[in-house]
């Protein structure tokens, strides 16, 4: 069996990626099918399918699975998403949900074989209309009395609602109404959409957003939102909109008869009936609640949000400050005056204070920490089940599970080892027939070592498998036309298995139950490098591969690259540098009005720092160019000097000034000033958005 | 209600900006310090100084003359940032001076007219007269709240965004 800490870590990465599902459902069903979306739902899939597959919650896995398939389908351009399919997706969603109950002590049978068929049939393309989901009835809602021309809920809304109200949100029904003389409609209407997208969800407009946007209605329209808010506040900042007459927001309830009843009565088929029962055991937990017998079993601890330990962590700052003032008071007065009985006093207690503050310090820290043994404690299982599965022997071997990490780097970083240590048994160790063959050990060697070096945690998987043929990968990568053969032949060994981090790249002929789906090792290096981290590759061919990933302590702390501009200085993460380099004038080239330089044959756009801050940059011949982005996007930012690398901590820029483009926050020196920390990804983002068209293009 | 509002005396720091006498309630007043090494930050909003490092804490700090569309001024050593904190929200003032901490009865307040000394009514709560000396009452919820044009540059980049 597992632990209780090993059931806690399934549930929580469980319940983000039936959010992440369920919000690109609701996606799909707003704004209709985009293939991040289709991506991000199967990508979620993919993962529960997995870690449900561990834990031997072989239904949950079973239901993942052709959820999965049916969005690789959607991914390839098999299936289009329609109306109906969502509700379906919606009903596997519930199921999703009951069977994640059953994991913390529901003790209803959910059964999946009805949802299955109906997810079955379009996976197998066989969608009939006849036998899709009974048409159910607008269901009848009550909200605080008016009722006067108010948008009609379909079911899917009102499950939303349901839903929220079950998460202790609340949901209400907005009219918002427009001054008489309101110049621009559309743009009031898309604000009142971005506040409340800020405090909750928009679920539904009257009129439709489209028409909303294009200032196609009266001075009113309808809105139902769900949020955290009460009525008052939302009234609030709505009103807080400028041409804005009045906002009137009445809570909406759902009873949960009408809800049972409507669907039972419309369940003819076999299918549907099924249907009912799940919802019917879903309302009889609800009625149940805290005082039933289902129980959730739960961890003993307290979640803290992380921005209080921050506010803390300040807080402390401030004291240790304020502690130094003090000391230097008590030092001036021990020089001035020897001995005096007052002054020996003020030094003890500055001492003292000066001890306790320093364990504040310590403790607020690890308060942040867990020991990475939380995210390393699910693999035996898992190593044995897949190796059992594909006939493998394997040992594995774990070191360093007592290495501690900030938590919200252990929340981020079980997902990517995952993957490798999948890959690994997969792709990386060969079967025992297969290593007999070659001389090596029958036994593959499967390793994870977690460890502290300088200022960063690393992370070690390693196999003693058949390792990465960088010509193998060559041939796959040009093939999928992640690269020309041009390109390819020019690369090094090492340059070619980095090909493996290319989005679209997978070198699994088939797809297999465990990896391979081309779900790999792009989204490991994106997950990574969020967290300020990077992930390095070593393989012999015939030998193994290892896995090097270099996690930052914190997420609060980062290595910069200190540059200055205008006599003012700037960070940028050292995550995202991939170097300096300096240039003279005349290697700036110009490709559509767009300067560019040539480095190493890859051409990369050039920005001006001073030029996007508007700061008067000195005239130089030779120009410090700091090279930023990953591989495959690149950008060359032009600063005045260099200065060198330096820990910095994050803080951002405070509620004030909000988001500020171009800047991700700001540090604060060893001398007291300022200085900003540029937002590397958004500039990469911006100035290497043409070169990705054209490798979407591509690909 | 009115009998209890009206009785209730309310401190106010008084601090002056471009020859008139302004007052914030004191409860909203973090802390005043003299003025200090601002780093401006590019693409802020025009009345934006910049930021400042109060003791571990990244503060911005703005300049009220511009604020209100006053006429610029220079800055002198009476110069002070007035650190105020209202909702979640921490930001400097920049004022001509800070002249003290004063006890006045609220019941004095009277609406402002549509425009004192250059300065839009919508800024203002009140004004109060104590000794003979007319005292502007800041309404801080406006002043720090993003103005209309800000508001539409927001939308313009969401929609920016939105586009792409």
């Amino acid at each position: 069996m597992f632990s209780d800490a090993e059931i806690s870590v399934f549930l929580d990465e469980l319940d983000e990626k039936i959010e992440v599902i369920s919000d690109g459902f609701l996606q799909l069903e707003r704004a209709g099918e985009s293939p991040e979306v289709v991506q991000e739902i199967f990508r979620a899939a993919h993962t529960i399918k997995g870690s449900s597959a561990i834990m031997g919650y072989d239904k949950m896995s079973a239901l993942t699975h052709e959820m999965e398939n049916l969005f690789d389908r959607i991914r390839q351009g098999e299936l289009r998403v329609t109306s109906e399919m969502i509700d379906v997706l919606f009903e596997a969603l519930d199921t999703l949900k009951l069977l994640r109950d059953k994991v913390v002590g529901g003790d209803a049978d959910v059964d999946i074989d009805p949802i299955m068929a109906k997810l079955g049939k379009y996976f197998r393309g066989e969608s009939d209309q006849e036998s899709g989901p009974a048409e159910s009835q607008p269901l009848s809602v009550s909200s605080g009395g008016e009722s006067e021309n108010e948008p009609e809920l379909t079911d899917a809304e009102i499950e939303i609602i349901r839903e929220a109200l079950l998460r202790g949100l609340n949901a209400y029904r907005i009219r918002v109404i427009l001054d008489p003389d309101c110049q621009m409609k559309n743009v009031r209407a898309f604000m009142v959409f971005d506040r409340l997208e800020g405090m909750g969800e928009v679920i539904k407009s009257e009129p439709p957003a489209e028409q909303l946007e294009e200032g196609e209605f009266d001075r009113e329209f309808d809105l139902v939102a769900v949020s955290e808010k009460t009525a008052d506040e939302l009234r609030q900042k709505i009103l807080g909109i400028a041409e804005i007459e009045d906002a009137r927001v009445t809570p909406v309830r759902v009873s949960d008869d009408e809800f049972t009843s409507t669907t039972s009565s419309n369940a003819e088929e076999e299918a549907s009936l099924a249907a009912s029962k799940t919802a019917n055991a879903a309302a009889d937990k609800k009625a149940d609640g805290p005082s039933g017998m289902a129980t959730p079993k739960t961890v003993r601890t307290v979640r803290i949000s992380v921005d209080k330990l921050d506010n803390l962590m300040n807080l402390v700052g401030e004291l240790v400050i304020e502690r130094t003032r003090l000391d230097r008071f008590a030092e001036l007065m021990e020089s001035g005056q020897k001995s005096d009985e007052l002054v020996d006093t003020i030094s003890e207690i500055s001492n003292h204070l000066g001890q306790v503050t320093g364990n504040l310090q310590d403790e607020i820290m690890k308060a942040r920490m867990l020991p990475i043994n939380q995210v390393f404690s699910r693999f035996p299982r898992m190593v044995r089940d897949i190796a059992h599965k594909l006939g493998k022997e394997i040992n594995l071997v774990i070191e360093g599970r007592e290495t501690e990490l900030d938590r919200n780097i252990i929340e981020i970083i079980g997902e990517p080892l995952l993957h490798l240590v999948r890959n690994a048994i997969d792709h990386g160790i060969e079967t025992a027939e297969e290593r007999r063959q070659l001389g090596k050990p029958v036994t593959g060697m499967l390793k994870l070592k977690a460890y502290h070096e300088e200022n960063h945690i690393v992370i070690i998987v390693e196999d003693d498998g058949r390792g990465i043929d960088p010509a193998k990968v060559k041939q796959a990568a040009i093939q999928k036309g992640v690269v020309d053969a041009e390109s390819a032949e020019r690369m090094s060994d090492k340059d070619a298995i980095d090909l493996i981090f290319r989005p679209g790249f997978s070198t699994a002929a088939e797809v297999s139950d465990l990896s391979g789906r081309g779900v790999g090792m792009d989204v490991v290096r994106n997950q990574i490098e969020q967290i300020n981290g990077t992930v390095d590759v070593k393989s012999s061919p015939g030998k193994g591969t290892q896995f090097i990933i270099k996690l930052p302590l914190t997420l609060a702390i980062i290595r910069a690259l200190m540059v200055s501009l205008a006599n003012k200085i700037y960070a940028f993460p050292l995550a995202n540098v991939q170097e300096t380099i300096q240039i003279t004038c005349n290697e700036i080239q110009l490709v559509k009005d767009r300067e560019v330089i040539v480095v190493r044959g890859s051409v990369l756009p050039l920005v001006r720092l001073a030029e996007l801050f508007g700061e008067r940059s000195e005239a130089k011949d030779k120009l410090s160019v700091v090279i930023i982005g990953t591989a495959e996007n690149m950008v060359g930012v032009v600063v005045d000097y260099l200065i060198g690398e330096q820990e910095i901590v994050i803080k951002s820029l405070g509620k004030y000034l909000g988001r500020i483009p171009g800047l991700s926050g700001a540090t604060i020196l060893g001398d007291g000033n300022v200085a900003l920390i540029v937002d590397v990804q958004a500039l990469v983002q911006e100035f290497t958005r043409k070169e990705d068209k054209v490798s979407a293009c591509a690909s | 209600m009115t009998e209890e509002v009206r009785s209730r005396e309310e401190q106010i720091v008084v601090f002056e900006l471009s020859g008139q006498i302004y007052g914030v309630g004191i409860a909203d007043v973090w802390e005043i310090i003299r003025m200090e090494k601002i780093t401006r930050v590019p693409k802020a909003p025009e009345f934006v100084e910049g930021i400042i490092n109060l003791r571990g804490r990244i503060v911005p700090i703005i300049d009220l003359r511009k604020r209100f569309h006053l006429p610029e001024g220079e800055q002198t050593k009476s110069s002070r940032i007035i650190i105020v904190q209202v909702g979640e929200m921490t930001v400097g003032m920049i004022v001509d001076a800070v002249h003290e901490v004063l006890s006045v009865s609220m019941d004095s307040m009277k609406p402002p007219p549509p425009v004192v000394g250059g300065v839009d009514a919508e800024f203002l709560r009140g004004i109060v007269l104590r000794d003979d000396r007319l005292i502007i009452m800041l309404n801080l919820d406006k002043v720090l709240q993003k103005d209309e044009q800000e508001q539409l540059r927001e939308t313009q980049d969401i929609l920016k965004r939105a586009a792409q």
